[in-house]
Formats: structure tokens, C-alpha cells, sequence
């Protein structure tokens, strides 16, 4: 009676949550390889640095060539900031990094097409941040 | 300074994975079922290797990953999780209306949970934020070289989440297995409605759904990013001071449904309780 019970028990979740668990699992391996595809890489890249202290936001270059460009973001100030290109005048996101903690570096990379945009230091992660015009050409 | 604000970035990644993980434990501790544990450890393993391997070959390698592809690992993880976290909130109270008619420590018998399952569970719990936290940890690992304070301070942060989540196993015990089924059940219904509208808006930071700038409410000026409350908010429920109208409907649309199922689901009695006692006693 027991060994049934057990049968049973054992028939309904090993049965019910398989196919959901492997659904699941391949979902998630297909994610992970569709985006490592996406990681592509940052050889030809234009490096733009940038120095983010609790009241400033400076960039090495204020333009770069279209195509794929890395933002090293270092945080020099005492608060947790992000960094964030913007699109049409703030209305869109291009790309974000967060949780850049003080004394630590990030990279944002994203390629953008030619045309304007704004780069945004984020200190204290609120509000509309330090913003100052950004061209892709 | 660069200890604390890289310590709270640390709690607040980790957090809600002790919590759901905390949970699981428990759960398992209480019915009885010692060995899936095992499956919880693995399930845990797995997303911090990967995590951290993936983390390491995009800090330290020649690629780099797109913002775009970033946000879409975060949403699509975020949204499988909650799939998997309701799935163990009914689960749990399917258990609770067994143990109605059952005694403790049968329930391994009627209401196991498949060890793939167990592993999923942790999996994804984990592995939600795990690549974002990895990116960060790399970070902070890279400026070593000029301070280690924000290194130690993320892994003190991470460790005080994984302290909270043992603390959570061992206060599980206290409760009457009835008040833990519902606190821990109603619990994760309130995480997974974070998690969800977390999901929803990396997906619309992505540019996958629209509406990033239809914001609902802004309350960063109150509840101010870097504090300690908005550390635990995030960390636990994931509350986010900048909260998007498509965040609030999704939280809405996922809460109220699951959370009234799940209190009338964990009230009901079992079907036919006498005839499951009189088999168990049999057995």
C-alpha cells in the first residue's frame, strides 16, 4: 500500500512538471545562446571614458562614429550612480548601466546609428541626471 | 563610503534569491524531504557558476554584450521565474490543504515535489539577477587595483542576504506548518508580482515594450535610491521608486487574481479527507 502511495505521489509531480521544467530549460539555453551570438565583439569599438564623480559627468569624446561604441564608465564620487544614453531628446533609451558603486568601472556597450543624442550620468540613481549632448555621426 | 554604497548594491541583488531559496528550504525541512535539498544546492550552484562565468568572459574577454541583449536576459529570466515561483506557491498550497487530513511528516509521501522541479525552482531564483550581479561583482573585483573597498563591500552585502535567508529557514521552524504554508505562501506571491513588473520594464528598457517614459508614480525624492529602505524595498519586493504604468498594471493584473486563488486555495479542505486518512493510516 505504502510502495503505491508512493507510486502515485511520485507519477504526479514527476509527470505533471517535466515537460513545463524542460520547456523551461531549453527557453532558457536558447536565451543564453541567442545572446551570446549578440556579444559581439568590441574590437573595432570606439572607447569613450567616462568620469563620473556626485556632481560631475565628464567624457573623453563628445561624438563618435556610427557603429559600436563602449562607455567605460568609472564612478569617482561617493554615491551609486548609472550611466545612460538617451534618443530623441531623452524620450527613448539607447543603453544603461546601473549599479556602477564607487570606485568601480562599467562598460555600456551599444551601437547606435548617426544622429543626436544625450548622455546621461545618473548620481544617486534619481532624477533626470547630468546630461550634456552626445553625437553619433 | 565606498564600503557602504557597494555593500547595499550587494544586499539588494541578493536579497530577494535568499528570500525565495530561504523559502524553498524551509519548505522542504518542514515536509520532510531532507534529500531534494540536494536539488536546491545544485539548482544553486549552476546559476552562480554560470553567472559568474558568463560575468568573467564579458568583464575580462574581447566581446562585449549589447545593452539590448542584457535587458532581454533580465526580463525573459524575470518572467520564467515568476512562472516557476507560482507554480510553488500553489504547490505549497496544495500541500497545506493535504496536511488537513495527513500528519506532519507524510506529506514526503503525498505532495513531493520532483527533484527537476526543486533545482528549477533554485535555478532561476538565482539565476534571475545573477549575470547583472556577476557583472558587478567583476566590477568591483577589476578595481582592486586602486581599492578593494567596493569588492568587500558587495560580497559583505551578498553575505547579509544569504544570512537573512538562513535566518528565514531556521524562524520557519517556529511556525505551526498551517502559519508557515500561508506566510511564506502570501510572501512570494508578494515577490513574484515584483519580480514580474521587474521583468516587464527591462523588457521595456530594451525597447521590446513600449511605455518607459508612461510613468505611474516618482517617489525617488521620499524614498531616495541609496538608502537603506529603498535597499529592502527593491531587494525584497522589488519596489522601484520610478515605477512605469505598465509596471503597475502588470503588478496589479498578476497580485490580485494569484493572491485571492491562492488564500481560498490554501483554506479549502482536501476533497475527500476521510478517505486520504483512512489510506494513510492503512498504509
Amino acid at each position: 500500500m505504502n510502495q503505491r502511495l508512493n507510486q502515485r505521489a511520485k507519477t504526479n509531480t514527476e509527470y505533471t512538471l517535466k515537460p513545463l521544467a524542460i520547456a523551461l530549460l531549453v527557453l532558457a539555453a536558447s536565451t543564453l545562446v541567442g545572446c551570446s551570438s549578440k556579444a559581439e565583439s568590441t574590437a573595432g569599438a570606439t572607447v569613450v571614458d567616462v568620469v563620473n564623480t556626485d556632481d560631475s559627468c565628464t567624457l573623453s569624446d563628445t561624438s563618435a562614429p556610427a557603429g559600436k561604441i563602449v562607455f567605460n564608465v568609472r564612478n569617482d564620487g561617493t554615491k551609486v550612480t548609472e550611466f545612460y544614453l538617451y534618443a530623441d531628446g531623452g524620450a527613448s533609451v539607447v543603453g544603461e548601466v546601473e549599479n556602477i558603486g564607487p570606485g568601480v568601472s562599467r562598460k555600456l556597450t551599444v551601437s547606435p546609428g548617426a544622429g543626436s543624442y544625450l548622455s546621461t550620468c545618473k548620481p544617486g540613481e534619481s532624477g533626470t541626471g547630468i546630461q550634456a549632448a552626445f553625437t553619433v555621426e | 563610503m565606498e564600503v557602504f554604497a557597494n555593500f547595499l548594491i550587494g544586499l539588494r541583488e541578493g536579497l530577494e534569491a535568499a528570500l525565495v531559496v530561504g523559502i524553498l528550504v524551509a519548505y522542504l525541512r518542514r515536509t520532510g524531504r531532507q534529500r531534494a535539498l540536494r536539488s536546491v544546492w545544485a539548482g544553486v550552484v549552476v546559476a552562480v557558476g554560470v553567472s559568474l562565468l558568463f560575468g568573467a568572459v564579458l568583464t575580462y574577454g574581447p566581446r562585449g554584450l549589447s545593452f539590448k541583449a542584457q535587458e532581454l536576459i533580465g526580463g525573459i529570466l524575470s518572467i520564467m521565474a515568476v512562472g516557476v515561483v507560482t507554480w510553488m506557491v500553489f504547490w505549497m498550497a496544495k500541500t497545506a490543504r493535504f496536511m488537513k487530513a495527513e500528519l506532519e511528516g507524510r506529506l514526503d509521501v503525498a505532495v513531493a515535489m520532483g527533484s527537476f522541479s526543486v533545482f528549477l525552482l533554485a535555478a532561476l531564483a538565482v539565476g534571475r539577477e545573477g549575470l547583472e550581479t556577476a557583472l558587478f561583482l567583476w566590477a568591483a573585483a577589476q578595481a582592486t587595483g586602486s581599492s578593494t573597498q567596493p569588492l568587500v563591500g558587495a560580497i559583505f552585502g551578498l553575505a547579509l542576504a544569504v544570512v537573512i535567508g538562513w535566518a528565514i529557514t531556521q524562524t520557519a521552524v517556529r511556525f505551526s506548518l498551517a502559519t508557515f504554508f500561508r506566510r511564506s505562501g502570501v510572501l512570494l506571491v508578494v515577490i513574484a508580482a515584483g519580480v514580474f513588473s521587474y521583468g516587464i520594464h527591462d523588457l521595456q528598457e530594451a525597447g521590446v515594450l513600449p511605455g518607459l517614459n508612461n510613468i505611474a508614480f516618482d517617489v525617488s525624492s521620499t524614498i531616495k535610491p541609496g538608502s537603506w529602505l529603498a535597499t529592502l524595498l527593491k531587494g525584497t519586493v522589488n519596489f522601484s521608486p520610478v515605477t512605469t504604468k505598465l509596471e503597475v498594471f502588470v503588478w496589479l493584473v498578476y497580485i490580485v487574481p494569484t493572491m485571492v486563488l491562492f488564500l481560498k486555495k490554501s483554506k479549502a479542505p482536501a476533497r475527500k479527507p476521510s478517505q486520504t486518512q483512512r489510506r494513510t493510516v492503512e498504509a
